[in-house]
């Protein structure tokens, strides 16, 4: 069964064909690695994936199942309680200053109590002289701006990269995103957040049992980074680490929000052989703990040595997929990217 | 700078509570050395200020959204404040209820602003924030029926204490009941800070795409900074009705207040607490202290600010904090007291 899949994906920016019609599945527990020329479009189907654009046309789907927020009893709650409370809203803007005067200032006298039920009756006594329309028009006006309102929020946010997150994905990318001020810890805390409970009122005041998830998120942390080796700089603001070990936290930051697929773009990029190698192993740990990697890569070594199936890429069209084996003896791969020395490599 | 190579070491050996004690007992010792001054009077706006750059602070400093307009929800606070104790109204709910109420329409002021407009990038939430204040203005200006217009809303209740009021009879103990304040508040926002939804502010301000991908819900994350924020500057609000026992005027509430308390982030380090209280101390202290006594002084000796308007150091005002802002940006840019980041 396929994890991830995309059906007839189409990504255009005006004119710009970025992606165009690819349909690739990825499948359980494997390494796939997208290949192909700078400007092929594989970090726009990268984004497109996680939610960062929104596709042109066709379906993204996750475990078979369309990755959008979907139409629930929640959402049309929501709709009608915008309408709802936009419609008193305007209601009480379009008629404060006279209702005013007729409840309080006309009532009113100084240094003597206020009835405050008879207040209740003037509120009534006021709308029932007002004529019809003076009502019905501001609550049209405030019910329909209050529903289509929410309701363009929700369209604008059915798939935007946080849903993504919740359904199972996680990402790094191309030039490294960390948050620079928080520490490599508190970065990876931030992986976990969708997974912690962030009660405002605990925070405020620091409840113990915000305390005990503090304490257990961070020992959970300290053991992805010593996954990616990185134990020694915990403390340290993710900005001053070297450029290497600022690539390893990232995926851990990535790991930490416990995905069923990780999206690498170019983990490799900038390394020395060394490194690359330490990353291969990394990658293969990550797999062996059950989680399906999807990886863009410009490192042959890297792209041949650990993946399991490769697609390529060229002009947002999707030319090849296969094993590395049968990618690497397909003639239009040689012939858009590869060239002819990679065949005897 | 030698202002926090000072601060730091002073903060270090005798800890917050120290802090504390040593600011509880500023205005006798000050009185006692320069004693024309009424310090323990001027030193209350610089607390309440402190919590306006508090409110300012959760908003542009930890959460990354500037925020032009926070005068507006300071002026919903002094109203909020005005209408629900002032004795003209039926409500008359004192200094607690009222400033409780204030906090609350604060948040929600905060809240329905944020709503619609927390999706805009940057620069334009900026201009909208900028709008709001002016509308605010505007429309505590026309609903004259309600605000009293440019009378304003007065006399309001001082600050009071079971049932004593400390306004004008005791102002050291107001003034000690201001800095409890500014210090629980202080202690709240280091809470917020060293938690989950702190952390969640200043992912989204460091990288906004990068938090989402991770699954943080940036507009909630940025909803919940921007009505906390705006609670906070509505408290500020309400506590300087409280001071002033009068809302003032709407056009008090303008945007070179927003300004003020944008300065008063930036001069002491966005997303930094004490930052915030040595900024308000800078700003205030040297708007409400140095250059009235100034005025006073050079009046004294001859100089008349009615004949020459060069002469009373107050009409150059906005030029000293305009030059300071600028000579800050080149020297400090991170302020007085920048926020501390992972330790090194």
């Amino acid at each position: 069964m396929a994890i991830l899949s995309t059906d007839a994906l189409t990504l255009k920016f005006g004119g710009l064909t970025a992606v165009n019609g690819v349909s690739l599945a990825v499948h359980r527990g494997e390494i796939f690695s997208i290949i192909g020329p700078n400007g092929a479009g594989k970090t726009s189907l990268f984004n497109a994936v996680s939610g960062v654009y929104t596709p042109t046309s066709g379906a993204i789907l996750i475990e078979d199942m369309n990755s959008c927020r979907r139409i629930s009893a929640a959402l049309i709650f929501g709709l009608m309680a915008s309408g709802l409370l936009t419609a008193f809203g305007f209601l009480l803007i379009f008629h404060i200053a006279a209702l005013w005067h007729a409840v309080i200032t006309a009532r009113f006298v100084f240094r003597q109590s206020f009835d405050w039920l008879g207040a209740l009756e003037a509120i009534g006594h006021y709308a029932r002289e007002q004529p019809l329309q003076t009502l019905i028009f501001p609550m049209l006006l405030g019910a329909t701006t209050g529903t289509l309102g929410a309701l363009s929020v929700w369209r604008g946010s059915r798939r935007s990269p946080e849903v993504c997150a919740s359904f199972g994905l996680s990402r790094t990318f191309q030039n490294v995103r960390l948050f620079p001020q928080l520490s490599a810890t508190e970065n990876i805390l931030i992986g976990m957040h969708r997974r912690l409970s962030s009660n405002f009122w605990s925070s405020l005041l620091h409840l113990p049992g915000m305390k005990r998830q503090e304490k257990t998120s961070k020992a959970k942390a300290h053991e992805l980074l010593a996954f990616v080796e990185l134990e020694e700089s915990a403390e340290r603001a993710a900005g001053s680490l070297p450029y290497g070990y600022q690539r390893r936290l990232e995926i851990a930051r990535a790991l930490a929000s416990d995905p069923k697929v990780l999206l690498l773009d170019e983990p490799a990029a900038g390394m020395n052989p060394t490194e690359s190698v330490q990353l291969m192993q990394l990658i293969t740990r990550i797999k062996e703990r059950g989680i399906t990697v999807v990886l863009i890569e410009h490192d042959m070594k890297v792209v041949m040595g650990i993946s399991d199936r490769i697609a390529v890429l060229d002009y947002g069209n999707l030319i090849a997929e296969g094993t590395p084996a049968e990618v690497r003896c397909n003639p239009l791969v040689i012939e858009a990217y590869l060239g002819t020395g990679a065949h005897s490599e | 700078m030698l202002l926090p190579r000072l601060l730091k070491p002073l903060h270090k050996r005798v800890g917050t509570l120290g802090l504390v004690l040593l600011a509880a007992l500023l205005p006798p010792i000050a009185e006692l050395l320069i004693p024309q001054v009424n310090f323990t009077g001027r030193l209350q706006p610089i607390l309440i200020f402190a919590i306006l750059g508090f409110g300012l602070n959760v908003v542009t400093g930890s959460c990354g959204l500037l925020n032009l307009g926070v005068a507006a929800f300071m002026a919903i606070g002094a109203y909020t404040y005005g209408i629900l104790t002032v004795s003209v109204y039926p409500f008359q709910l004192g200094f607690w209820g009222g400033t409780l109420a204030s906090l609350i329409t604060g948040a929600l002021a905060g809240f329905l602003l944020g709503l619609p407009t927390l999706r805009l990038r940057g620069d334009y939430l900026a201009i909208v924030t900028l709008g709001f204040g002016e509308i605010v203005q505007d429309v505590l200006r026309n609903l004259e029926g309600i605000t009293k217009g440019s009378q304003g809303l007065n006399p309001l209740p001082h600050l009071s204490i079971l049932g004593m009021e400390l306004g004008s009879s005791h102002p050291k103990l107001s003034y000690l009941a201001l800095l409890a304040f500014v210090a629980a508040l202080a202690l709240i926002l280091k809470n917020l800070e060293r938690s989950p939804v702190g952390r969640a502010w200043t992912a989204v301000r460091d990288d906004e795409l990068a938090a989402s991908c991770m699954g943080v819900p940036v507009v909630k994350t940025k909803l919940l900074a921007f009505a906390f924020g705006a609670s906070l500057c509505s408290l500020a609000g309400a506590l300087w009705a409280s001071f002033l026992g009068s809302t003032g005027e709407p056009g008090n509430y303008d945007f070179q207040l927003s300004v003020v308390a944008l300065c008063i982030v930036i001069v002491g380090g966005r997303g930094s607490i004490p930052g915030v209280i040595l900024g308000a101390f800078i700003m205030v202290g040297f708007n409400s202290i140095l250059l009235v006594e100034l005025s006073e002084l050079l009046g004294k000796s001859g100089f008349s600010g009615t004949q020459n308007v060069f002469a009373s150091p107050s009409n150059w005002k906005f030029f000293v904090l305009g030059l300071a802002l600028i000579v800050m940006m080149r020297v400090r840019p991170k302020g007085f007291l920048p926020q501390q980041t992972g330790r090194e």
